[in-house]
C-alpha cells in the first residue's frame, strides 16, 4: 500500500515528476550515448591499430622490440614459420622487413618507416589495401612503391612518378632504391600515413643487404578472443631466441588507455548522479513542504517515521527507474541504428585522422553500462530524497497539522 | 489501583501545564488540568476559542507533550514515551476525527479506511473485509471507491470516523468534528458516533462548541484560559 501511496503522490503533481523524470531521462540517455561512442571511438583506434599496422601477435627476433634495428632481425625464418605452420590457431601470418629512412623526391624528403612486404600474405593480415584511394595496391614488382597521399602531397609526386628510398644497410652503409609510385593510400590515422611507405620484401631485402631476414611476422589469430592462448602456445613452441608479443605489448598506451577509460567513466557516472541527487532534494523538499499537513496527519493517526521515510525513498526510486527507463529506451532508439550505420563525425576528421580513430564512429554499449545505468541512476535518485525524508521525519505532529 | 494509574480509567491527565511560546512571549495553554476519562464515555470539552480545547485533546492523543505533568492512557505513562512508542500508542488505542476530516487525498475511502489497519498490520483481504463493513455500517458502502474531492464533507467525515474506528481504538478523540458541516449532517454524523458509542462501547471525547454536539454529551467539561471551570456529568 506505501507503493501504491507513493505511486500516486507521483502522479498528484504531474507537471513536476515530469520535468524530473526528462531530466533523469536526459542524463541517461547522454551517459549512455557519450559513454557507447567513447567505447566504440576506442575499439575503433585499437582495431585500426591492429589491422593497420601491428596484427594481434607479432614474432621478433629476441630485442627486436626494444632496439628495432635491422642488426635484430631474424635471419633464420625456418623455425618461425614451421611452429606457424604447427599451430592451428593463426588463420594467416605475413613476414615483413622495416627500418628507418628516407623517401625523397626532386621536390622534398620525408623521415619514413620502409616496410618491406609480401603483398598477397599482407593482404590477408592487414587493411592498408583496402585504403588504396588512387592506383593500386603493392605487386610483386620490384620496383613498385606505395605511399600516402599526405606523403605523395609533401614530396609533390603522383602515379607513376620516382621516388628514391634510402637506409642504412645491415652492414653500415647506405641502401637505396629508386621505386616507382604505383598506388597512394588513405587511412584513418594521418600519422601513420605520413611515416609509412611499402614496396616488396625482396627489394627491402636487397637494398638493406639483409637477404633472407626479415624483422618481424605478423600473425592473425582465428578469433581475437584467442590472441593469448596463441601467442602462449607460440612462445612455448619458439627457442628462446625469439620474442612473441600481443597487441597488448604493442599497444600499450592504447590498452591503457582503454582500461582507464574505464575506471574514469564512474567519474562521469558521479557527475550525472550528483547533478540527480541535487534535483531530487529540490523535488522531493518542494513535495515534502506541500504535504506537511498530511504527514502531520499520518503521524497522528499511527504511521511511524520509518514507514514515512520508506514512503518518501520509494517515490524517488520510482521517478528514478521512470526516466531510466524511458532513457534506455530512447538510448536504444537511437544506439541500435546509430551500431550499424555508424556515426558520421566528418566535421571532425582532422582531429579524429589525428587519433587514429577515423570519421564514422560505430558506438559500443557494453553490457556493464547498462548495469551500471540501471542501478546507480535509481540509487541515486534514493540518496537525493533521504535528505528530505529526514526533514520529514523530523516534524512535530502538531504543528505539521496546524501547517495547512 | 497500579502503580500507573487505574485501568478501570482510559484517560488520566494529572496536573498537566503546557507554556506555548508565542514570538518568546510564554502563554500558559493548560494550567493544571486533572481529568479522568473512563470507558464507556462520551465526553465533550467545551470552552472559548483559545481556552485550550485544542491543546487538551492533543495533549491526551499524544500529539503534544505536557510543558509538567503526567498523563496515562490505559493506566500507561506516555509523558516520557519515544516517538516512536507514541506513534504505536496512537495506531493501537486511539482514533482521531479531525474538523477538516483531514483524508489522504490520493486514497479513496475504502482505502483510507483501510491504511490505519495496514499500518497495524493486518492482511490485506482482512483490511478489505472490515472497510467495507465499516463503510456499511456508517451508510457510504457506495462510496467505496470514491477518492476524497469527489465526496460531501460530511461524507469525508463519515470515511473519517470509520478510519478513526477501523482499528478498534480504546478511545476516539474528535477535534470540532461538525465545525465544518451544515446541521443537518452534524446531526446525523452525531447519530452515527452516538450509536458507536452506545453498541460497540467506543469512548468518544470532543472538542467543541457546537451546541448540538454539547447537547448529545453525557459528561460537559468546560475550558476557561486552560483550566476546568466546569465538568458536569450527566448533562
Amino acid at each position: 500500500m506505501i507503493s501504491r501511496i507513493a505511486w500516486r503522490n507521483i502522479l498528484r503533481n504531474k507537471r513536476r515528476s515530469f520535468i524530473l523524470i526528462i531530466s533523469i531521462m536526459i542524463g541517461v540517455i547522454a551517459l549512455l550515448l557519450t559513454d557507447a561512442v567513447s567505447i566504440g571511438m576506442m575499439q575503433q583506434m585499437l582495431t585500426n591499430q591492429i589491422g593497420a599496422d601491428a596484427g594481434y601477435i607479432q614474432i621478433h627476433k629476441k630485442g627486436y622490440h626494444d632496439d628495432p634495428a635491422l642488426k635484430n632481425s631474424i635471419a633464420n625464418t625456418a623455425p618461425v614459420r614451421a611452429a606457424l605452420t604447427r599451430d592451428g590457431g593463426s588463420t594467416s601470418f605475413s613476414e615483413r622487413l622495416r627500418t628507418f629512412g628516407l623517401v625523397s623526391s626532386a621536390y622534398n624528403s620525408s623521415g619514413v618507416s620502409i616496410v618491406g612486404i609480401i603483398p598477397r600474405e599482407e593482404e590477408r593480415i592487414t587493411t592498408v589495401h583496402d585504403y588504396i584511394v588512387k592506383g593500386h595496391y603493392l605487386s610483386n614488382n620490384p620496383g613498385d612503391v606505395i605511399v600516402s597521399t599526405a606523403t605523395a602531397e609533401k614530396l609533390k609526386v603522383g602515379l607513376g612518378d620516382k621516388v628514391v628510398i634510402m637506409a642504412s644497410r645491415i652492414g653500415g652503409s647506405v641502401g637505396s632504391e629508386a621505386c616507382r609510385v604505383v598506388g597512394l593510400f588513405e587511412t584513418f590515422d594521418s600519422g601513420f600515413d605520413q611515416t609509412h611507405v611499402y614496396i616488396p620484401l625482396p627489394t627491402a631485402q636487397q637494398m638493406l643487404g639483409a637477404a633472407g631476414r626479415v624483422t618481424e611476422f605478423v600473425v592473425n589469430p582465428v578469433s581475437p578472443k584467442m590472441t593469448d592462448t596463441i601467442a602462449q602456445r607460440l612462445r612455448t613452441g619458439l627457442s628462446p631466441d625469439f620474442e612473441v608479443l600481443t597487441y597488448k605489448e604493442m599497444l600499450p598506451l592504447l590498452v591503457m588507455q582503454i582500461q582507464l577509460y574505464d575506471q574514469t567513466i564512474y567519474i562521469f557516472y558521479a557527475i550525472i548522479a550528483i547533478a540527480l541527487i541535487f534535483g531530487i532534494i529540490n523535488t522531493m523538499l518542494m513535495a515534502v513542504m506541500e504535504r506537511t499537513h498530511e504527514f502531520g496527519v499520518d503521524m497522528a493517526i499511527g504511521m511511524s517515521n520509518r514507514r514515512i521515510f520508506r514512503m518518501i525513498l520509494t517515490e524517488a526510486f520510482f521517478l528514478g527507474s521512470i526516466g531510466t527507463i524511458v532513457g534506455l529506451v530512447i538510448s536504444f532508439t537511437i544506439y541500435i541504428p546509430l551500431s550499424h550505420t555508424g556515426w558520421n563525425l566528418a566535421m571532425f576528421s582532422e582531429s579524429l585522422k589525428s587519433i587514429g580513430a577515423g570519421t564514422i564512429i560505430y558506438p559500443v554499449m557494453k553490457a556493464s553500462s547498462l548495469i551500471n545505468t540501471v542501478v546507480i541512476i535509481p540509487l541515486a535518485a534514493v540518496a537525493g530524497s533521504v535528505y528530505p525524508a529526514m526533514r520529514a521525519t523530523k516534524l512535530q505532529p502538531v504543528e505539521a497539522i496546524r501547517s495547512n | 489501583m497500579n502503580t500507573n494509574g487505574s485501568t478501570s480509567e482510559i484517560v488520566r491527565v494529572e496536573n498537566v501545564r503546557k507554556i506555548y511560546s508565542d514570538n518568546g512571549v510564554p502563554v500558559d495553554a493548560l494550567r493544571g488540568i486533572n481529568l479522568t476519562v473512563s470507558p464507556g464515555d462520551f465526553s465533550v470539552i467545551a470552552g472559548p476559542s483559545g481556552s485550550g480545547k485544542t491543546t487538551l485533546l492533543n495533549v491526551i492523543g499524544t500529539l503534544d507533550k505536557p510543558t509538567e505533568g503526567k498523563v496515562f492512557l490505559d493506566g500507561e505513562d506516555v509523558s516520557s514515551k519515544s516517538r516512536r512508542e507514541l506513534a504505536d500508542i496512537r495506531l493501537r488505542k486511539i482514533g482521531f476525527v479531525f474538523q477538516a476530516y483531514n483524508l489522504n487525498p490520493v486514497l479513496s475511502a475504502l482505502e483510507n479506511v483501510e491504511f490505519t489497519m495496514m499500518l497495524r498490520g493486518i492482511d490485506a483481504a482482512e483490511r478489505k473485509r472490515r472497510g467495507l463493513a465499516l463503510l456499511e455500517e456508517l451508510g457510504i458502502v457506495e462510496l467505496a471507491n470514491k477518492r476524497p474531492n469527489e465526496m460531501s464533507g460530511g461524507q469525508q467525515q463519515r470515511v473519517a470516523i470509520a478510519r478513526a474506528v477501523s482499528n478498534d481504538p480504546r478511545l476516539v478523540l474528535a477535534d470540532e468534528p461538525t465545525a465544518n458541516l451544515d446541521s443537518e449532517t452534524a446531526v446525523k454524523l452525531l447519530e452515527l458516533m452516538e450509536r458507536l458509542n452506545h453498541h460497540d462501547g467506543i469512548t468518544f471525547v470532543f472538542s467543541s462548541h457546537d451546541p448540538q454536539v454539547i447537547e448529545r454529551a453525557h459528561r460537559l467539561l468546560i475550558l476557561k484560559d486552560g483550566q476546568i471551570v466546569t465538568d458536569k456529568v450527566n448533562v
